[in-house]
């Protein structure tokens, strides 16, 4: 992984991903306080859409490379790229080299962009080597590790660290943390019930740690908990940990903008 | 590419799953052992030097087996051949099944001893010895219990798993001669080895399968915690083996390491009670043994898994951790996966048996979490595994049309950013109108997922449409 | 095509067989395995035979001479009587066995055999056995209490593979036989001996 010195001003794409664009566009502009803090120039290519995640899991392997390709040429030019989600950096940074292997002249590319892409979390703990200054939530929370960013990008450390750095920020364990909440994209649609009992075990274990706030990395995710905890009537409520991470712990949690 | 079960499953996925669900007792069955085996497996795996680097070597003992399969299944049908064993090939379960009644009926058999062996299962050997009028005696404990419930596993190591104590006490108390008369465990294992012993003891015939075949020695070589394979072995004047192809290792040494990494991936032990090296029929001299030794080599699908992409899978050396720390099999246990093998490893296998028409729920009915290959022994990568029978499905065009339009007109869109800005707004508006707080409890297309879940009510505005107007907190 | 034709020639490779031995003897080196003491066999030997899972009581006498005397403090202490099944190794008429009632076939409700391995396994608290004419297999797997006598013990699994030919079963025992196939419940002596007896020679 490439280290730039802090005096670097680099030129970082956010690759928004669908969830956060059209369900909590917060996470994005998080993520932009986040990184221009860290010191980066932050651009929002205009052409991005989807890194095509639920093609490639569908099996639709001709639309990912096809997405995969786009994607590609949009977030190229940039000095590095960096994602609000483990599963969509990891689609990009673990799945486009593989899926282009076969393109002489898009193999090569993904594996250019794979290996500047990041997820935010990680990008600012490893690359930028920064942590918030002046950031305070006394609150207590818990924290899921997200599959995909927790077991094929290696995410576990990078978001504690950050959130260490928020006073009087108190995290308790989750048991079961690195667990599947369920969601899985189009498994928690297709195989709803399956994915009901999942995350009601998930919803139980995070009920049981006491805490006043669910932290993940993943929209998905936290969608999935969130929406199951609700629906049981749980006070927990839930957040990007990039959100407090930027300073803005203290705005409306996931299902509370009406 | 399997021959028949012994009780057919007629039914869906969807409704063995929904059974499944609805089951309390599976629920606590399952906990009991795959979460039991889950934490066994943690400590094991801690107090283990390097299990890292030995996962490595693992694999690549497989690897280099199944890249060098030919010269190693020569090497053993040499070795075990001049050990006095006789070595047969099947390419079917077919064929491997009329071996082995075929041998049955040439030693004149009534009846035969069985020690554990998912491969007989695979290749339907319950029902072939039944169709033969030859009397099966199942010894491995949780065998017999599914015997005398007419049922197939429902775990590769603890087949009866699904069974609760009053369903085995109530199973035993109608079959057993002389069964148990305290209602405990210890009671009722002690009625299955009071039952078992004199027919296990005069069978004609003893068959087992193998946990590795080595090819330096010819020697065959099993591991159980009961001694139950021992003594189905032993005393029959014949000993038949049924094994995958995929079971060989170069050598003892070898099987070693593959010993150490097997039973504290299943169990969480650092050695399972009875590891036994069988090399041909007795010798001239020896006290007890069998007469005639013959070994089975199966391929059914093995070779053709090998040109299938479907490789790695045949690292697998049948230790279950992938559907013990399974999310999706721990709460759907492993009847509902309706193949020979359940969770993880079922659903890449079954497709490749049973066809992926048939079972293409399998792949599809999971999170792609990857903790099953973070737990495997010899780094089969399933999640890859099974992202291929979905990339299979969607060529062949198995995939529900809703799912192909549905997806279609994403991609359609996400290929044109300014139609997809367009659309996502117009979405955005109309899914704004079905609630009034930050919540939305019901949602028009999406019954799977406010049947159980609550949706964030999505904002005004994409992020894109705010940024594009310059929003930039 | 036979079957075995049409397995092999799917299987086809073009790698010598030297460069597969070689390839095969790299796999073995330096294999990860929990560490044993070298000075300290016996210790880890009698630690690992202590676990529940193994959970064998043991003795130790000097020599063959001394070994009725053990096997009758063992027939005592379980309330056994001195009826028992043992092999036909000239090694144990160093030893007076009046008074036993010797036999060796085993009955299948034996309650006593009697058996040498030929050593023992710090790493696990296995017994390492070998078929032979004075050594048959099936007592030691009837009998309800397993006496194993242990004239040494090696450090690793590795130390106790036999080199050249191979007996017809070689045999690691590792506890007293069970079971967790009824609702995950630990139960002992599911078909073979659920007690394992380790006398120490020398």
């Amino acid at each position: 992984m490439v280290t730039a010195t802090p005096s670097d001003r680099p030129r970082v794409a956010l690759f928004v991903t669908c969830l956060v664009d059209l369900i909590r566009p917060r996470i994005g502009f998080a993520s932009i306080a986040a990184l221009e803090a860290a010191g980066c120039e932050v651009i929002v290519p205009e052409a991005q859409t989807c890194c095509g995640q639920p093609a490639l899991n569908s099996g639709d392997r001709k639309t990912a490379e096809d997405l995969a390709r786009r994607a590609i040429a949009v977030l190229e030019p940039y000095d590095h790229v960096v994602i609000p989600s483990g599963s969509c950096a990891a689609t990009v940074r673990v799945h486009y080299p593989e899926i282009l292997e076969h393109d002489a002249v898009w193999g090569p590319r993904a594996t250019a962009l794979a290996a500047k892409t990041y997820e935010v979390m990680a990008y600012l703990d490893e690359v930028r080597g920064w942590t918030p200054e002046g950031v305070a939530l006394p609150v207590t929370a818990t924290y899921h590790d997200s599959c995909s960013g927790l077991r094929e990008l290696g995410i576990k450390r990078q978001p504690r660290r950050l959130l260490a750095a928020v006073d009087g920020l108190t995290l308790r364990p989750l048991d079961g943390a690195e667990t599947c909440c369920g969601f899985g994209g189009t498994f928690c649609v297709k195989y709803p019930a399956i994915s009901n009992a999942i995350v009601g075990e998930k919803a139980a274990a995070i009920d049981a740690t006491g805490a006043d706030l669910l932290l993940a990395g993943d929209l998905g995710c936290l969608m999935n908990m969130a929406g199951k905890l609700h629906r049981d009537g749980s006070p927990v409520r839930a957040f990007h940990a990039i959100e407090l991470i930027a300073g803005m712990g203290d705005g409306p949690a996931i299902g509370e903008d009406a | 590419m399997s021959a028949p079960a012994t009780a057919p499953t007629a039914d869906t996925f969807d409704t063995r799953v929904a059974a499944a669900l609805a089951d309390r007792n599976l629920k606590l069955a399952v906990e009991r052992t795959a979460g039991t085996a889950e934490a066994k497996r943690t400590l094991a795996v801690d107090a283990f030097p390097d299990f890292e680097a030995a996962r490595d070597r693992a694999a690549a003992i497989k690897d280099h087996v199944v890249a060098n399969l030919g010269h190693y299944l020569e090497r053993f049908e040499a070795n075990a051949t001049a050990a006095g064993a006789k070595v047969h090939w099947a390419r079917t379960a077919q064929e491997a099944c009329d071996i082995v009644i075929g041998l049955c009926k040439a030693a004149n058999a009534k009846s035969v001893a069985r020690s554990k062996s998912m491969l007989g299962e695979e290749i339907g050997l319950p029902h072939a010895l039944a169709e033969a009028g030859i009397v099966r005696i199942e010894t491995d404990l949780a065998e017999h219990i599914i015997q005398l419930s007419g049922e197939r596993p429902s775990h590769i190591i603890w087949p009866a798993m699904h069974k609760t104590r009053e369903q085995v006490s109530a199973l035993f108390k109608t079959s057993h001669r002389n069964p148990h008369v305290e209602e405990s465990i210890a009671a009722m294992a002690e009625s299955a080895r009071r039952h078992l012993r004199e027919g296990m003891l005069a069978a004609d015939v003893g068959i087992s399968g193998a946990n590795f075949l080595v090819a330096d020695t010819g020697a065959v070589c099993t591991v159980t915690n009961e001694g139950n394979a021992e003594l189905s072995l032993v005393p029959p004047r014949m000993h038949i083996v049924t094994a995958g192809i995929e079971k060989i290792v170069p050598s003892t040494g070898h099987a070693v390491h593959m010993l150490r990494m097997l039973s504290r991936s299943a169990t969480g032990a650092p050695l399972s009670q009875y590891t036994t090296f069988y090399t041909g029929p007795k010798r001239p001299g020896d006290r007890d043994g069998p007469e005639e030794m013959h070994i089975v080599l199966v391929d059914n699908g093995r070779t053709a898994m090998r040109e299938d992409g479907l490789v790695e899978m045949l690292r697998c050396i049948r230790c279950g951790a992938c559907m013990n720390h399974c999310v999706v099999f721990r709460q759907i246990g492993g009847h509902a996966y309706g193949g020979t093998y359940p969770g993880p490893m079922g659903a890449v296998l079954t497709p490749a048996f049973d066809g992926l028409k048939q079972s293409r729920d399998l792949p599809n009915a999971c999170t792609l979490n990857g903790k099953c290959q973070e737990v495997c022994p010899v780094r089969i990568p399933l999640p890859t595994l099974l992202r291929g029978w979905r990339e299979k499905s969607w060529r062949e065009g198995l995939e529900p049309a809703s799912l192909r339009s549905g997806l279609g007109a994403w991609a359609w869109f996400a290929r044109r950013p300014r139609l997809y800005r367009a659309a996502t707004a117009a979405a955005l508006r109309s899914m704004r109108l079905m609630g009034r707080s930050g919540w939305l409890s019901k949602l028009p297309l999406a019954g799977g997922w406010t049947r159980y879940r609550d949706m964030p009510k999505p904002p005004a505005e994409s992020f894109m449409a705010q940024y594009k107007k310059g929003r930039r907190a | 095509m036979n079957a075995r034709d049409a397995i092999l020639a799917r299987l086809t490779g073009t790698a010598t067989r030297a460069a597969i031995d070689g390839e095969a003897a790299t796999l073995l080196i330096a294999p990860e395995r929990p560490p044993v003491d070298p000075a300290a066999l016996e210790d880890s030997f009698l630690a690992r035979l202590a676990v529940p899972s193994v959970a064998a009581t043991v003795d130790a006498v000097a020599g063959f001479a001394d070994l009725p005397a053990a096997v009758a403090r063992y027939c005592a202490d379980q309330g056994l009587a001195r009826s028992l099944c043992t092999p036909p190794d000239p090694r144990l008429e160093a030893g007076d066995w009046s008074g036993f009632d010797r036999h060796a076939t085993a009955a299948p409700d034996e309650p006593v055999a009697l058996a040498i391995a030929r050593c023992g396994v710090a790493e696990t608290g296995s017994l390492v056995f070998e078929t032979a004419p004075e050594a048959p297999m099936l007592p030691n797997f009837l009998a309800l209490h397993h006496i194993v006598v242990v004239p040494q013990v090696v450090a690793y699994l590795e130390d106790a593979v036999l080199a050249g030919t191979h007996p017809r079963a070689h045999y690691w025992v590792t506890g007293v036989s069970g079971t967790t196939d009824i609702e995950g419940t630990y139960v002992r002596g599911a078909h073979g001996p659920r007690f394992l007896h380790v006398i120490r020679l020398g």
